[in-house]
């Protein structure tokens, strides 16, 4: 532990540099432990609940995140009028960048998450893999980055095809390629440079096999600052589409006692091997043999972690606040056990019926579902804008069972109790799904979803009934019309009263 | 009233005379239709049948969501629908297809060039918008008439892009 890296020690006042529901959660656990709170809002975002969650709000700038919620400056700034003392980054925006961990250090601030080192070693795909492998960590085969296009080309031959193009600094898909055979390689190294210099302003690319039936798999780590280690089970988060998450849950139904053993263990590994402290995850592919291979670590609260706490029933926002306050872990690897299943399913404004497209728009009405085994996490409302200028997911449903079929069959009530209006919501893409054979005996693969799995053969049933609803709404609004035009106009038809009220406007 | 209201390009025949029977398509149903004062909620019973759902007014239809799907519906009384119908406002197939910009965002690509032979489903832009690249298909089978954008360039909704044409038509 180098702790000249980590700050850490009781704190009462938190700043919160995020925005959406993930502020929402870090607030409330906040809440939940007497800690006040600290909220940042961009010039669109002054009717979040956050905001309004939060003990107090500062407004740091414009929409576009990159002139608000990713300037550190502005949000040290926070920080020091509002006399805050820590921050939490959520996932996304600064979460994962080590020169924001170090500026907090720097300025005295508690950091909720690991030392600058461990995020920097971590986020970098390449010197993750060594320091991992040095640990004993499986990985899969691949480049080194930095290579030039021949140098890639040569020794994709020698890993073999199919292979995957991976940028050096990347996340959440970008940048990255599947490649089948040689003569597409150079086409999709040039897009994945591009799409990673666009977006991280880092160009190299690494080449990586590519695991066919693989299933993304990953464990969920808790370390505190005596070096003290714990897994909380696995997620399943095998269903993706363009490497976006869109299904998780917990536990896999393809890890038993011993791999979930074996695979808890390794991740502590590569956990330790960076000294790392606070909530983290470790994700694994895994191959049909049961084959697992590190991917990479998130150094950070992830969207999914829900899920891990309905299983483990750890609270692990509270546990990430308790370790940055320098308490120790509360349990041992004995006292972590899986009980019953959960399930969530990420909530979009994009339209499932038109390739996924994002869905802007403001959203007129929200119901959300409620009931045993239901949890929602949103930060959305009526009257809230969904814009480009944030990602497009909405809320976040998840459902508990205790047993998967029960938290499927709830999973199915629920998205029919959801009530949103305004956008187009991929929620008829989890009826679907939560529909399908291959998602309820658990056969699918990291390309299910983009491959094989289709909405044109969903039959939505309700047609005629929503023609009935629309026509008796329109017979009602009609009546009304003409009642308002007919009152007291006896004597006139209603032409002649439209064209003096006419008039009068003008 | 008579209304003929379309889902799916599905049209049915809707007379409403009494406040608790309709008949659709010649079939008579009994109808408790209820708008609750909570947002805009609304009840139907069907012949006893219980559903609830959410109907808002967008762009000249209806939209209503019943058990997480969204419908779009169109409802025209007898009259509107004569005159549309005397427009010609029906389905036409053939004719020009100009792709909009679905949303506001960032202009990719363009991997079709004016004069350019498109198949139906061919992306013909790639767009991005909230931090995702998304392709634009095209409607229909053609030739690429007109390209609207370039790339690099940033686009409102509704912002034409390209525009799709019979192969023949020589304008």
């Amino acid at each position: 532990m180098s702790s000249d890296q980590l700050l850490s020690r009781k704190f009462d006042k938190l700043l919160v540099a995020n925005r959406g529901e993930i502020a929402m959660r870090v607030i409330r656990a906040c809440h939940e432990l007497g800690i006040r709170t600290v909220a940042v809002y961009s010039d669109v975002d002054r009717h979040s609940p956050h905001v309004r969650y939060a003990n107090e709000a500062y407004p740091i700038g414009p929409a576009p995140a990159r002139e608000s919620y990713l300037v550190i400056d502005k949000l040290l700034e926070v920080a020091r009028r509002s006399g805050a003392e820590a921050i939490h980054p959520g996932y996304g925006f600064l979460a994962e960048r080590a020169e924001f961990a170090q500026a907090c250090h720097d300025a005295g601030l508690v950091f909720v998450g690991p030392s600058p080192q461990a995020i920097r070693v971590m986020g970098d795909k390449q010197m993750a893999r060594q320091t991992v492998a040095a640990a004993g960590v499986p990985i899969v085969p691949g480049t080194p980055p930095g290579l030039n296009d021949d140098e890639l080309l040569a020794t994709a031959d020698s890993i073999g095809y199919p292979i995957l193009v991976k940028a050096a600094a990347g996340g959440g898909g970008k940048g990255m390629r599947m490649v089948y055979r040689r003569d597409e390689l150079p086409g999709a190294l040039a897009a994945a440079r591009r799409e990673a210099l666009a977006a991280f302003g880092d160009g190299r690319v690494y080449l990586e096999k590519l695991i066919t039936e693989g299933r993304h798999i990953e464990i969920q780590i808790l370390a505190d600052v005596r070096g003290h280690c714990v897994y909380l089970g696995e997620r399943e988060c095998t269903l993706q589409r363009r490497h976006q998450k869109l299904i998780e849950e917990s536990p896999s139904f393809i890890v038993d006692n011993d791999l979930r053993q074996r695979m808890g263990a390794v991740a502590v590994a590569a956990a330790q091997s960076v000294n790392y402290v606070n909530a983290g995850t470790i994700e694994f592919l895994v191959d049909r043999d049961k084959n697992f291979y590190f991917l990479e670590m998130n150094t950070r609260v992830q969207v999914e972690h829900p899920v891990t706490e309905l299983v483990t029933g750890v609270d692990i926002v509270k546990e990430q606040l308790r370790i940055a306050r320098g308490r120790r872990l509360r349990y041992d690897q004995a006292d972590i056990k899986l009980n019953g299943w959960a399930i969530e399913c990420r909530i979009n404004a994009e339209d499932p019926y038109n390739n996924f497209l994002p869905s802007t728009g403001v959203i007129s009405t929200i119901r959300l579902p409620t009931g045993p085994g239901v949890r929602i996490e949103t930060a959305v409302y009526p009257g809230y804008e969904v814009t480009p200028y944030y990602d497009s997911m909405i809320s976040k449903l998840i459902c508990y069972g205790e047993t998967r079929a029960e938290a499927v069959l709830r999973l199915r009530r629920a998205l029919e109790e959801y009530r949103i209006m305004g956008v187009k919501t991929n929620i008829p893409f989890h009826q679907h799904m939560m529909d399908s054979h291959r998602f309820l005996t658990g056969q699918f693969d990291t390309r299910f979803v983009e491959e094989r799995f289709s909405m044109d053969d969903r039959e939505a049933t309700d047609d005629l009934e929503a023609a009935i609803f629309a026509t008796l709404v329109a017979h009602r609004q009609g009546q009304q019309a003409s009642q308002i035009v007919a009152r007291g106009t006896r004597d006139m038809s209603n032409w002649k009263w439209i064209g003096r009220w006419e008039r009068m406007r003008g | 009233m008579k209304y003929i209201t379309t889902v799916k390009g599905q049209e049915y025949v809707i007379e409403i005379d009494h406040d608790d029977q309709i008949v659709v398509n010649g079939h008579p149903y009994n109808v408790d239709f209820q708008q609750l004062s909570e947002g805009g909620v609304l009840s139907l019973l069907i012949n006893n049948r219980s559903l609830e759902a959410l109907v808002e007014p967008r762009n000249d239809a209806w939209e209503v969501l019943i058990h997480g799907e969204l419908y779009t519906v169109t409802v025209q009384d007898e009259r509107a629908y004569r005159l549309a119908r005397a427009r010609g406002s029906g389905p036409a197939v053939t004719g020009e297809a100009t792709i909009q910009s679905p949303m506001p965002g960032l202009i990719v690509a363009i991997p079709v060039s004016e004069g350019a032979a498109v198949r139906q489903g061919e992306t013909v832009v790639i767009l991005e918008s909230m931090k995702m690249e998304n392709e634009l298909r095209s409607p229909r089978e053609g030739v690429v008439k007109r390209v609207h954008a370039t790339r690099g360039a940033t686009v409102e909704k509704g912002q034409p892009l390209v525009t799709i044409g019979d192969a023949a038509a020589q304008t």
